[in-house]
């Protein structure tokens, strides 16, 4: 059985003040297996993040359409026992000290001052940033506020990881570091990644699976099994042919993009406060 | 000479006061200046030591510097609760905000001294308008300030507590609160500052009571000293309320 379940998951945003409307996702469907490293590839605004905050349970879809369901459980909101999210950004809290941001979301589950301080601190580890844990985030590097948070989403322990272009504000050489990093983890871990990004590279460094999106309104074009022997290397003749595929698909939904003014439906809608 | 001061401003700072006495009270004490138009430095500091001992011309200093003190912060508590209630309402509703913002903003652009006989007129002579006029002048940056920073705060903070699980109080009290901290602290300290200026102006404008009825006595007296003297008084108990405030932003603000 497949661990998390995408059926026909269709996303229409409305512009409050002008009452457009844009539809971003066309009832897509997706499986990801136990275990998977998915990436969710596409050009920009063709909604795959929309969809990863869908799976997530940040962002409702349509009401009518379709259903998204994780481990056999029907998604009606975010659920970080079985989920953790990573943003683009390493989202840390300024007035918190790198160990409290990465206990930040035990602490949601009421865990024991104890044992946060003690998963928080394995993972840190993991990272090495151990020596770092009571450093602000103001005094991190790019590479090492996003590293730290990593630490947060994997500190929950879920099954499923959710990453929404994490390496996507750093550079190009933090970006390889922290890809490895990263799978390095997984394989550690074995968890299930579903993983956001409009780079080809990182797609086929990375995943075990490829699921190409069309532009907007998005639907999945192809999907692409990837099983390359890792520890991969870029610019290994398989990883380029993979990535000559990809963009034969991809070109054409590129093309049609780039033309677009940005959707901003693309902003995603907060919680009610 | 330049070369030590780059490195050090803070001598740079003390030498430049020091000569200032120095020519000040060189020109006082040898172009026969009146002493009544300007008093020589030495002449201050004399007589701030004489009213700090309670001996000299001016009247029940402490009982009158407790009046202001008083004043203050009475003045400042109700400006600290209600600007951060208004702020807070203002945040918290579209609707609020939109209807009563520009209210706001008129009556934040008016001289609020045009608004003191309003509250003479009212209140009567005595410490009740002076603690008004403090509340008047210091109450808006506070209320800008509580109602900026609540709505300034980054959407990612509000949306990573929503992933992992946390509720709207919980949200508010672990993410909006110390998110909007800063800019709440920095709109408490304008208003302390402002809300001083409103109370000792206020003294002046109708003489009654305080530090502000001390300094007219010492005007209408020609004791130029003493008048310099407790402008130096009221100067350090404003600079001790901001340091207050400098130890308390290190403290809790990250």
């Amino acid at each position: 059985m497949p661990i998390i379940e995408v059926r026909g998951v269709s996303k229409t945003y409305e512009n409050p003040v002008t009452g457009r409307k844009t539809r971003t996702l066309d009832n897509v469907s997706l499986k990801a297996k136990e275990n998977d490293f998915l990436i969710l590839l596409g050009p920009s605004g063709c909604g795959k993040s929309t969809l990863l905050n869908i799976i997530a349970g940040l962002v409702p879809h349509d009401a009518d359409g379709g259903e998204v369901h994780v481990e056999g459980k029907r998604v009606t909101g975010p659920n970080p026992k079985l989920m953790a999210y990573m943003f683009q950004d390493p989202v840390l809290y300024p007035w918190r000290t790198v160990l409290r941001n990465v206990e930040f979301g035990l602490e949601a589950q009421g865990l024991d001052k104890a044992v946060r301080r003690e998963r928080a601190f394995k993972y840190l580890r993991m990272v090495g940033l151990e020596e770092f844990a009571d450093y602000y985030p103001r005094q991190l590097s790019g590479g090492m506020a996003q590293r730290v948070a990593i630490c947060r989403s994997l500190a929950l322990e879920t099954d499923i990881i959710l990453m929404d272009e994490p390496f996507g504000a750093l550079d190009e050489q933090s970006r390889i570091i922290l890809g490895d990093e990263l799978v390095e983890i997984w394989r550690k871990v074995r968890r299930t990644v579903v993983f956001v990004t409009h780079s080809l590279t990182e797609a086929v460094y990375l995943g075990e699976r490829i699921a190409v999106f069309s532009a907007r309104p998005g639907r999945i074009k192809v999907e692409v099994e990837n099983h390359l022997e890792r520890p991969r290397r870029l610019g290994e003749p398989e990883i380029s042919r993979m990535v000559d595929t990809l963009w034969g698909h991809l070109k054409g939904e590129s093309l049609i993009a780039i033309k677009r003014a940005p959707a901003e439906e693309e902003r995603l809608e907060l919680p009610q406060e | 000479m330049i070369e030590t001061f780059k490195t050090r401003p803070a001598l740079l700072r003390w030498t430049l006061l020091l000569a200032t006495l120095v020519v000040w009270e060189a020109i006082t004490r040898f172009a026969s200046f009146n002493p009544i138009i300007v008093a020589p430095p030495s002449a201050v500091f004399q007589q701030a030591f004489l009213i700090a001992l309670g001996d000299s011309t001016i009247p029940q200093f402490y009982a009158n510097s407790a009046i202001t003190i008083g004043e203050v912060v009475a003045s400042y508590l109700i400006t600290v609760v209600l600007g951060i209630l208004i702020g807070l309402a203002f945040a918290s509703s579209k609707l609020v905000c939109d209807a009563f913002e520009p209210l706001l903003l008129v009556l934040y652009a008016i001289p609020k001294i045009i608004l003191y006989p309003l509250l003479i007129l009212t209140l009567g002579i005595g410490v009740l308008p002076n603690i008004a006029f403090g509340v008047l002048l210091g109450v808006f940056v506070v209320i800008f300030n509580t109602s900026a920073g609540l709505r300034q705060i980054e959407p990612n903070y509000v949306r990573l507590a929503h992933s992992l699980g946390y509720g709207r109080r919980a949200i508010f009290f672990k993410v909006v609160i110390p998110a909007a901290a800063p800019t709440i602290v920095a709109g408490l300290r304008l208003g302390f500052g402002y809300t001083v200026i409103g109370v000792i102006t206020a003294e002046l404008l109708v003489v009654s009571v305080g530090l502000g009825s001390l300094i007219d006595y010492a005007t209408v007296n020609y004791q130029t000293a003493q008048l310099y003297a407790l402008v130096l008084i009221t100067l350090a108990i404003g600079v001790a309320g901001n340091s207050l405030f400098s130890a308390l932003e290190r403290r809790w603000v990250k």
